[in-house]
């Protein structure tokens, strides 16, 4: 038996005035869970493109079990037993469990389709084989987001040839307990003889599951960590950015605190109920909360996307209108939204479009958009928040992650919001930009806004946030002060682990 | 050899459908002189008052991410209603003339319920106005005879048949359409906010656009131009002819189309509107002239369309990757 | 609009058969009075009006399927009647100038293939969008059609043709017979093969088909073939209805065709166009309009009873979607 399931030695790539990728090496065991981790634009998404056979290297080798692939294509790829588990789910929406699972690659019976034969072998290898008891007849519309995973990695292992599958960030849109049913499916893939690759940001993640971890710098392995413990997260980081993680966060500084947002007794529907909260003129709160936790219908619900059915909501005394979005901004209350791509911004639309876009009456004479006034307010803003490229008619699809976030923020720096909501302002965005962001976060409150920072990332809120809000099915349960509580405090409050513990500090 | 058949292709690429455009008009120049006199030009924009006039409407709310298959019931309408004030009423002109703009505007607030208040999607939305809308016209026409009015106002009757400065005044009318179009989709602070609910929707509302208002007025405003076409259409022929909107729908839904894909980034536009309708009227014209029977012409006129749409946006695609 | 709710409440999945209780009350009320609408005669003559529609409408589901149910960008084909009608208007040319029945089928099924693969060329290989380029061939077609047949009505007398109309087996007509043998093979083919769940796949979720190694592309283009063949099919039904060729039947027959086939979405329990939907849509919007008529409604009525109906069943559709 080969050494190295795969094996990828001194790969080069280029494309044209880019060289993605640099003597790039990525060698898995057979049977470990491996690592890759690096910085947005490291290179990762490209040495998996060239391992899926859909880039072809100028230079370097590829060795899949001992034999050589050459050239990689993605049908040989696929026949060696090499699965690619992809961020994006691919899923249709209003198919059964049985039907994605055997989607284009069907099982004719002798009438058509094997229908019942399907169901049963999908519901034997979710159950069996990724720990998930799922009927095969539910439509994927009604899974949750890490169920509609395991589906999806139900579908590229089914046919039992695969011999090491790549996941790429399989957890990002998942929250921390449907993280884990993930994890106990690679688990089990992993006890069954399968190589894993793994790719994600969340280093928790790979310090928890990983054997051995490949760090991406700029196109260049930088370096191969063996014995993975949770105290490797420092130095991996080292090895991804280049710095120490001291850097990540602005330094805590005193600011005063003025009576800021005050929310008193809000409920929605079948989502949150008797929530009351201060956001004061200067500060920064950070709310923390699981999924189903009513987090998100939360900040959806103070922005008027989500109908309010208790409660009020009022700003240095005065009660604000938030049933509606346009209502929202109109107050200063504006959002910096997470799912940043579909609801952020208008991606066919220019940098500039999309700077504007809140503020048109104030780029306007006579109801007519006056081009110059736009552009010229516009790079004032791609200079203060440092956009690249510096070019306020770059088509924002284009742009990465960070700075696509700095336009949603430049959008709203333009009026004159008091109250900034960050629902999870960094998914998606690259450690380099992490920090700007959050320097951002931290200048904005400084001016005297009242700063809401939504976030699943404990470590985030810790770093970023004065205090924080823990919800729990629907309810506050907890507030902490950031400055005397660790991040594995935050943890236990968000996950309910806190509540044991704090009976016990009591009694 | 690569290169020519590169630099062919540039060409091609850049000015493609203007080529198409410029090859159909010496054609037609070349088949028959009397295409190029002035009169024959002026013709063909006259001729395409009342298309340019729908296609605009329309144009409005494909922008908005939707369709209207009901513009021709709101044409309809603003006849019905102008008519009738004026036959049955004994209003003045201008009074009918508005009563007409109402009576379309009544078409695009049923639409504008429908698919803002009962968010049912624009194109079963709209289907579902022209059934009612057609439906309603033969209950009221008994069967849908047309409502002649032969006594009808100089006034009203010069909307289409009169001049200002010797241009024919249902061309100065859809032209000063076309400005006021312009002005609001392209330039104006709500044809922005337009063209970004019809991009992306959600984030048009997370930035703060009253996306509800902006639609409920585009099916408005719409349907508003649409009956302006429809008293064009009665001070034509001095009658209300049930129905006849439903003719304008196919060339109107051409025209906006050509236009999105003469557009860099396929939206739907103005200019390019303007560009389907001249194209579209110019064939028409130009076939006519060729003397050909009216079936033949009918048979050509569509595959012309199809042919220049397929171009179009075979230029588009290929000019953006 | 955002964030998924867990519904404890099934009413939901009650609202989800409102469309299809909505119509039943319309023809409960109907047949109450007009005692005859419930007999045979009346029911076979409602399904006999529908096969037409009932074709197309297979053919338009097919190609929904295959592109999508957004109607401006997904996959629609509105030239399917005018392709039915191009079939009808050939076959009837060439009966009455004496050729064999056979024959004249050869070409107008080769004239509607020529329509479906330029469909095909121009949606998939040129890029356009389905909407406009079927709009666009329909007034082609709709103009070639009418320099074939010079716009008038051609009577059509062979035995064969009029059989779809006359001619009973079993006590059933031929006609019916045929079509539920059609329907039945397109419904085998898009809901039980591999083709067509990969079909659905590819309408559904293009990116998630091509992913799983599907050629989406090619499953679009092969949906237009199908539908320009059951304009082919449907041709045929247009002549033993009216014993022969007429123009101007398209439009009627492009709108019922939109309305049943988007209806039939509505009576799906997964919201989606299907097969059967779409059929039980031609018949049911058959049922109605002749249900309405023998209660002595006025014809005029129709219109406004069709697009209420669309409207209160959409709504309804809409209200369950969203109580999801």
């Amino acid at each position: 038996m080969a050494d190295f399931a795969v094996s990828l030695k001194d790969i080069v790539k280029e494309f044209p005035g880019v060289r993605a990728l640099d003597s790039a090496s990525l060698e898995v065991k057979s049977g470990e869970v491996h690592g890759l981790v690096g910085e947005n634009g490291a290179g990762k998404s490209t040495v998996i493109k060239v391992l899926a056979g859909v880039y072809q290297p100028e230079a370097g080798s590829i060795m899949i079990n001992g034999q050589s692939l050459n050239p990689a294509t993605p049908a040989a790829v696929h026949d060696a037993g090499i699965r690619f588990i992809h961020q994006e789910l691919h899923l249709v929406p209003h198919f059964t469990v049985t039907e994605s699972v055997f989607m284009g690659q069907e099982l004719r019976g002798r009438f058509g389709i094997a229908k019942r034969e399907m169901r049963r072998r999908a519901e034997a290898f979710l159950r069996d084989n990724l720990g998930l008891p799922l009927s095969g007849n539910r439509l994927i519309r009604d899974l949750g987001p890490a169920e509609r995973k395991l589906v999806q990695v139900a579908r590229a292992l089914i046919d039992g040839a695969a011999q090491v599958v790549v996941f790429d960030e399989p957890t990002a849109p998942l929250a921390i307990e449907e993280v884990d049913l993930v994890m106990g499916a690679i688990a089990k893939l992993k006890a069954q003889g399968i190589a894993i690759l793994y790719v994600s940001h969340y280093l928790s993640e790979i310090t928890d599951i990983c054997d051995r971890v490949t760090v991406f710098r700029q196109g260049e392995t930088v370096g191969v960590f063996d014995n993975i413990t949770a105290a490797s997260s420092a130095e991996l980081i080292y090895a991804m950015v280049g710095r120490a993680i001291s850097d990540m966060f602005p330094a805590r500084t005193e600011r005063s605190v003025d009576t800021g947002l005050s929310v008193r007794g809000l409920a929605a529907a079948r989502a949150f109920s008797d929530v009351s909260f201060e956001a004061g003129r200067g500060e920064i709160l950070g709310i923390a909360g699981l999924i189903g936790s009513g987090r998100e219908e939360l900040t959806d619900c103070l922005y008027g996307l989500r109908k309010r059915t208790a409660g009020t909501v009022s700003f240095e005394g005065r009660s604000l209108d938030l049933n509606t979005a346009a209502k929202a901004v109109a107050q200063g209350v504006v959002l910096v939204p997470r799912d940043r791509r579909n609801d952020g911004l208008v991606l066919p639309m220019s940098v500039s479009e999309n700077a504007t876009l809140a503020t048109l009456d104030r780029t306007s004479r006579a109801g007519l958009v006056d081009a110059k006034a736009a552009a010229a307010a516009t790079e004032s803003h791609i200079t203060a928040l440092d956009i690249r490229p510096p070019n306020p008619d770059a088509i924002t699809r284009l742009l990465s992650g960070g700075n696509q976030q700095k336009v949603v923020l430049a959008r709203w720096l333009a009026t004159d919001a008091k109250v900034f909501i960050f629902d999870e302002p960094t998914v998606g965005v690259d450690v380099g930009a992490k920090a700007e962001i959050y320097q951002l976060i931290a200048d904005l409150a400084g001016k005297g806004a009242s700063v809401i920072v939504s976030s699943s990332d404990p470590v985030e809120l810790q770093g970023i946030c004065d205090r924080i809000i823990v919800m729990m099915r629907g309810k506050i349960v907890d507030e902490l002060r950031a400055s005397d509580a660790s991040v594995d405090d935050l943890v236990a409050a968000t996950t309910g682990a806190a509540s044991v513990q704090g009976a016990a500090h009591a009694g | 050899m690569t290169t020519r058949a590169n630099t062919l292709r540039d060409v091609l690429l850049r000015f493609g459908f203007l080529i198409v455009f410029a090859a159909f008009f010496v054609l037609f120049a070349f088949w028959n002189p009397v295409f190029l006199q002035g009169g024959n030009l002026l013709n063909i924009v006259e001729g395409s008052a009342i298309l340019m006039i729908m296609a605009l409407g329309l144009t409005l709310i494909v922008a908005t991410g939707g369709i209207d298959l009901s513009i021709g019931i709101a044409l309809d309408f603003g006849a019905a209603f102008a008519v009738v004030a004026m036959s049955t009423y004994g209003l003045d002109w201008f009074s009918a003339a508005c009563a007409g703009v109402i009576g379309g505007s009544l078409v695009g607030i049923f639409n504008a319920i429908l698919v803002v208040g009962l968010r049912i999607s624009p194109f079963l939305a709209t289907l579902s106005t022209f059934f009612i809308g057609s439906s309603v016209q033969r209950i009221f026409t008994n069967g849908g005879g047309p409502i002649s009015y032969r006594r009808m106002p100089t006034e009203f009757r010069n909307i289409a048949q009169g001049d200002i400065l010797g241009v024919p005044t249902e061309a100065v009318i859809a032209a000063v359409l076309v400005v006021i179009y312009y002005l609001l989709l392209e330039r104006s602070i709500w044809g922005r906010r337009i063209h970004a609910m019809g991009m992306q929707r959600p984030a048009a509302i997370v930035a703060g656009i009253r996306v509800n208002r902006i639609l409920f007025g585009c099916f408005v405003f719409a349907a508003m131009t649409c009956a302006v076409g429809g008293l064009i259409a009665a001070a034509n022929i001095r009658m209300f002819t049930p129905l006849s909107g439903f003719s304008y729908l196919l060339d109107a839904i051409a025209a906006v189309f050509i236009g999105a894909a003469l557009h860099p980034r396929g939206r739907p536009n103005v200019l390019g509107t303007v560009a389907g309708v001249l194209f579209l009227g110019m064939v028409a014209n130009g076939l006519n002239l060729m003397g050909l029977n009216f079936n033949t012409k009918d048979a050509l006129q569509g595959i012309i369309l199809v042919s220049a749409l397929a171009f179009a946006v075979a230029q588009r695609r290929a000019r953006g990757s | 609009m955002r964030g998924e709710v867990p519904s404890v409440l099934k009413i939901t999945d009650l609202v989800g058969y409102l469309p299809l209780v909505i119509f039943g009350l319309v023809l409960t009320y109907i047949s109450l009075h007009a005692p005859n609408f419930l007999t045979l005669q009346s029911l076979e003559l409602i399904v006999m009006q529908s096969l037409p529609v009932v074709l197309v409408c297979a053919g338009l589901a097919v190609v929904v399927m295959a592109g999508g149910d957004d109607v401006v960008s997904g996959g629609i084909d509105l030239s399917i009647p005018a392709t039915a009608v191009l079939s009808a208007g050939i076959t009837a040319q060439m009966l009455t100038s004496g050729m064999p029945l056979a024959l004249c089928a050869v070409v107008a099924l080769a004239a509607c293939i020529v329509v479906g693969l330029s469909n095909a060329v121009l949606i998939t290989k040129i890029g356009m969008t389905p909407l406009l380029t079927t709009l666009a061939m329909f007034v082609a077609v709709v103009g070639v059609n009418n320099v074939i047949t010079v716009s008038r009505r051609i009577n059509v007398d062979h035995s064969w043709i009029v059989a779809l109309r006359a001619q009973e087996i079993a006590g059933i007509p031929a006609g019916i017979l045929l079509v539920a043998l059609i329907v039945a093979i397109l419904f085998f083919a898009a809901h039980r093969t591999g083709w067509g769940l990969n079909l659905q796949a590819a309408g559904g979720s293009r990116d998630a088909a091509e992913i799983s190694g599907i050629d989406a592309n090619r499953l679009v283009a092969q949906s237009f073939v199908v539908a320009a063949f059951t304009g082919f099919l449907c041709g045929f039904f247009l002549l033993a209805r009216g014993s022969g060729s007429s123009p101007g039947v398209q439009d009627n027959l492009m709108l019922e065709m939109v309305l049943a086939t988007f209806l039939g979405a509505a009576f799906s329990p997964r919201r989606v166009v299907t097969l059967w939907g779409a059929v039980l849509g031609a018949l049911l919007v058959a049922a109605i309009s002749i249900g309405f008529k023998s209660i002595g409604v006025n014809v005029f009525w129709t219109g406004l009873i069709k697009g209420s109906l669309i409207v209160v069943v959409v709504a309804f559709s809409a209200l369950a979607q969203r109580g999801r």
